[in-house]
């Protein structure tokens, strides 16, 4: 008996080491980046045959929620007129900012950036740059304006890992924006 | 916990009666002398405690139905006289443990038969499980066990509770599912795994129970606000998953079950080792496996791509019993990973109303086994110790300390643009939470042989670190609650009043702006219960109980910030909120007949500061659009119903019952409804019971229709889609027990769900924008026993 009172002692002993935990939570808090981040999204509208760039942005620094964003522009553009249209992606939460331009043309075959004017008059986009299987990218493209109005421009970046085929129904959005687009 | 136990019914003749159970901790033996026809029968014996063989003082010994309620005496004796001949239900009870029946038989014909000669005829050895409850007995309690629980196998902890009236669940898909009580759910409901509170990321929706429903021979649900002796979170009801007791000093015994479903093609084995050990008197053991794999669910119409699950879990115990003394040890592993639907991946509102369009999601996919991103992976470490000691005097004092140790990685759809990053296959979200439980209940001797009861306090530490997308933040833990439970039994009443406090204490750190923030909150609350029981008859008895519960707000309601991919909204917590406190009044009504049995039961809870999102006028514009905003606020919220079960034996072989869950759930303060209550339901079912075929027993076949309504009570405006459609499913059963030889047995069944492949969705999954449930799904389950 006093063996097996021993034994149960033994393992008390045992059980109350098992069951200790010290540690505090507040030491291990890192900050800790979203992946995914797209911070920043810039359309550059270079007239064609000039040297005027006309660069329109959108940005949220600290991206969804906590502030608003900071700059969210109005495009402006001149009716009848051709223009090439870049476009310029960075996460600014990290320091330095990340070029996530760079990344999408890198994994192009996952990514397609679509762009809707409303009404569809106001102007037409070519898209200008293909990917591995001769699907559109749309980093790089033509834009003609049509004739003077005001509608919006709705900007997609639709994320299609193994399924992008061409068409906006695959995946999902990575960028959704309805820029409001001034033709005059 | 629970507690079985063997006992042997043998009748002894000549006007003497000897009956022995052994119960829960308890060797109960009744003696029964029946002396002539006309009312001067009697029933006496003594209550015994199973570790110490002391008399077990001041247990309530009653007749069900006859106002004569006795308490043990000091040597733990009872008697029940005048009784008339006739059949009884006898029932002890002891505060602690559920009530405790067995139905005794005065007939004056066996009385005549006592009386010609004595002999002692081995009737037959009946196995009685009592099991230890804390439960106030004055709250519906309902319980799956046996034959039910074995129609449930395979499935997960919450789609095997759905059976029970009042308890639905909140889904995820088909393949994550949470319970939910009379509306409520998730850090409202609180799950009491083998006596310890589970404690895993329970706050989000989409976060199933991290539970083996195998390690468990019964699953009962407390309904109502149970925060006296849960503590906090008990605001919608409690669940209680108990392993079996451990088989001390019994020889070796084992159980293997398999299932399998056709949906899914999924495979389940699940095995169970146990026995005692001869050379060291007291002991007991006992290891348990389970292993699960499924594959993509399919519904009616299309495959639903990367739904597979993963499954492996363990568990092993041991305890040792000595006269008063005993120590349990239990170890358990939960190991899962879940493929989440690939087309649930939600970028923005557009995407969101684009699928809901097209009716049916844009990925469409064959059957597969493996599971690709998002998924989850999951795993749970519970150790437990729980020592007690029954003293002579008939006081008892229990410990129990547990460990938990939960990690939770969730892997995004989208690896890293970053190619280095994604080689590394991290996962997008890690949650490590880990808690410490200690809780220590004294129950204190019977006072004047009327009034027991127990006091305890418990306490939790926990830690959650998390990293990743950020979410929520790490926070540290620490809670105390104190409680006391007096129960008063006198003749056919039961009343019983509780009270507890609980205090909080949370500190978070989160990184705002690059800088570390850390906040402090402190909640503390009482709560308490009041209830009574009244025993009619034996048959027809009524309980009310009126009970309070609290629960502080989580991390997720402080601090969450950011858009919830799975439901297009933007989720905002609020810093300011106060816990929220339940009140909550349960009462029911039981007929227990020989054909015909009945529930029916009415509660109101009203709870004060409930916390939900509330849309917000403004819609929040991110890089992917304007998503819907919604802030955590309070209300005061009532949910009130009514829960019915009902089974009539009509003829001899063919039982009908019928179920049905009522709710109406209002928000008081904005004169609305609230958004994700669960429809209300009836289920029926029609079984035939086959008579005994050599050596098949028990053998049935059932066909049952569940009919959900449409959720017409929703707030105007406030969803992408109205509610679904009301529907109905059938499902067929049949079901045998095979004697194989006296030491093995073999139980098999089939089920057939969705009978007719109905597509249909429910209110409260998650994927009813997009996708239907499951289609068709046919089961065959067989479990083997050997031994005990």
């Amino acid at each position: 008996m006093k063996m097996n009172q021993k034994r149960t002692l033994a393992l008390l002993l045992f059980t109350a080491l098992t069951f200790t935990q010290c540690k505090d939570a507040g030491e291990n808090v890192e900050p800790d980046d979203e992946n995914e981040l797209i911070t920043t999204i810039t359309l550059k509208f270079a007239e064609k045959g000039t040297t005027t760039v006309n660069t329109f942005s959108y940005k949220d620094t600290d991206g969804d929620g906590g502030n608003a964003p900071v700059q969210f522009d109005t495009i402006l553009l001149k009716p009848n007129t051709a223009y090439t249209l870049t476009v310029e992606m960075k996460d600014e939460s990290k320091t330095p900012a990340e070029d996530v331009t760079e990344e999408i043309q890198e994994k192009a075959e996952e990514h397609l950036l679509i762009y809707t004017p409303a009404p569809a008059t106001l102007l037409t986009y070519t898209y200008g740059d293909k990917d591995a299987n001769n699907f559109n990218i749309g980093l790089k493209g033509e834009a003609l304006t049509g004739a003077a109005g005001t509608g919006k421009l709705k900007v997609q970046l639709r994320h299609q890992p193994g399924t992008k085929n061409g068409s906006a129904v695959p995946g999902s959005d990575d960028v959704n924006l309805d820029f409001t687009l001034t033709v005059k | 916990m629970s507690f079985p136990g063997i006992s042997t019914v043998k009748t002894k003749c000549k006007l003497f009666n000897k009956l022995v159970y052994s119960f829960l901790l308890i060797l109960f033996s009744v003696s029964v002398f029946g002396q002539n026809s006309n009312c001067a029968c009697f029933v006496k014996g003594v209550v015994r405690d199973k570790h110490s063989s002391q008399p077990v003082i001041g247990a309530t010994v009653l007749i069900i139905g006859q106002n004569s309620g006795v308490f043990t005496d000091e040597k733990g004796r009872y008697e029940l006289r005048d009784l008339c001949p006739g059949t009884y239900t006898l029932e002890c009870r002891i505060v602690g443990y559920s009530a405790f029946r067995q139905t005794i038989d005065l007939t004056s014909g066996h009385i005549e038969d006592f009386s010609l000669q004595e002999q002692e005829i081995h009737l037959k050895d009946v196995e009685i499980t009592a099991h230890r409850s804390d439960t106030p007995a004055s709250q519906p309690l309902s319980t799956i066990s046996g034959n039910e629980l074995e129609n449930t196998r395979g499935k997960s902890l919450a789609e095997s509770l759905k059976g029970l009236p009042g308890v639905t669940s909140l889904q995820t898909g088909s393949s994550i599912s949470k319970p939910v009580i009379h509306g409520l759910h998730s850090n409202r409901v609180l799950i009491m795994n083998n006596g310890v509170r589970q404690e895993g990321q329970q706050w989000g929706s989409e976060h199933a129970p991290e539970i083996d429903p195998f390690i468990a021979t019964r699953l009962s649900v407390v309904k109502g606000a149970a925060g006296v002796r849960y503590g906090s979170d008990a605001i919608g009801g409690v669940i209680l998953v108990e392993p079996e007791e451990l088989p001390f000093d019994k020889p070796l015994s084992s159980e293997l079950n398999t299932v399998g479903f056709s949906n899914g093609r999924q495979g389940v084995l699940s095995g169970t080792v146990q026995g005692g050990i001869k050379t060291l008197k007291g002991f007991g053991w006992r290891a348990q496996g389970t292993i699960k794999k499924s594959g993509n669910i399919r519904t009616p119409d299309y495959y639903l791509d990367n739904t597979g699950t993963n499954e492996n879990n363990f568990s092993l115990a041991a305890g040792y019993r000595n006269k008063g003394f005993g120590i349990d040890l239990f170890y358990s592993r939960f190991d899962t990973k879940i493929g989440i639907f690939s087309g649930s991946h939600i970028g923005s509102v557009t995407d969101l109303l684009n699928v809901i369009k097209n009716g049916e999601p844009f990925i469409k996919s064959g059957f597969s086994y493996a599971i690709a991103r998002p998924n989850q992976n999951v795993t749970h470490d519970l150790i437990k110790a729980e020592t007690h000691y029954h003293f002579q005097n008939g006081n008892k004092i229990q410990w129990t300390a547990a460990r938990q140790i939960n990690n939770r990685n969730e892997y995004d759809l989208h690896r890293s643009r970053n190619d280095s990053i994604a080689a590394l296959n991290h996962p997008e979200l890690t949650f490590k939470l880990s808690t410490l439980t200690n809780d220590i209940v004294w129950d204190h001797k019977p006072i004047a042989g009327k009034l027991a009861g127990q006091v305890g306090v418990s306490t939790l530490y926990q830690y959650n670190l998390m990293s990743g997308r950020p979410l929520i933040p790490n926070f540290n833990q620490f809670n105390i609650g104190v409680f006391w439970m007096e129960r008063l039994v006198k003749n056919s009443w039961e009343l019983e009043a509780g009270v507890r406090y609980d205090y909080r204490k949370l500190k978070t750190y989160r990184i705002v702006s690059k800088e570390k923030l850390s906040d402090d909150f402190d909640f503390k609350n009482f709560s308490g219960t009041l209830g009574a029981t009244k025993n009619f008859s034996g048959r027809l008895s009524a309980r009310l109980n009126a009970g309070t519960a609290w629960r502080a707000p989580n991390v997720s309601e402080l601090f969450s910030d950011g858009v919830h991919h799975g439901a297009a909204a933007y989720e905002k917590g609020d810093a300011s909120l106060q816990p929220e406190m339940a009140v909550n009044t349960i009462g029911s009504v039981k007929y227990a007949g020989e054909r015909l049995t009945f529930e029916v039961g009415g509660y109101y809870n009203f709870i004060s500061d409930y916390i939900y999102l509330k849309p917000q006028p403004e819609p929040i514009l991110t890089i992917r659009g304007a998503f819907p905003y919604f802030k955590y606020t309070q209300t005061d919220a009532t949910f009130k119903g009514v829960d019915v079960s009902a089974s009539w034996k009509f003829v001899k072989t063919t039982t009908f019952s019928s179920k049905l869950s009522y709710l109406q759930a209002y928000d008081r303060r904005n004169d609305n409804y609230l958004v994700m209550i669960p429809a209300n339901r009836i289920d029926n079912q029609l079984k035939y019971d086959l008579p005994d075929f050599g050596n098949w027993h028990q053998t049935y076949i059932s066909a049952g229709n569940l009919f959900v309504a449409r959720q017409k009570r929703v707030p105007a405006e406030s969803d992408f889609a109205p509610p679904p459609k009301a529907y109905s499913i059938w499902t067929i059963q049949a079901g045998s027990s095979i004697q194989l030889s006296n030491k093995h047995q073999l139980e098999t069944g089939i089920t057939v769900q969705n009978l007719f492949n109905t597509a249909y969705r429910d209110y409260l999954n998650r994927f009813r924008y997009y996708a239907d449930e499951m289609g068709r799904n046919i089961s065959i389950r067989f479990k083997y026993s050997f031994g005990a």
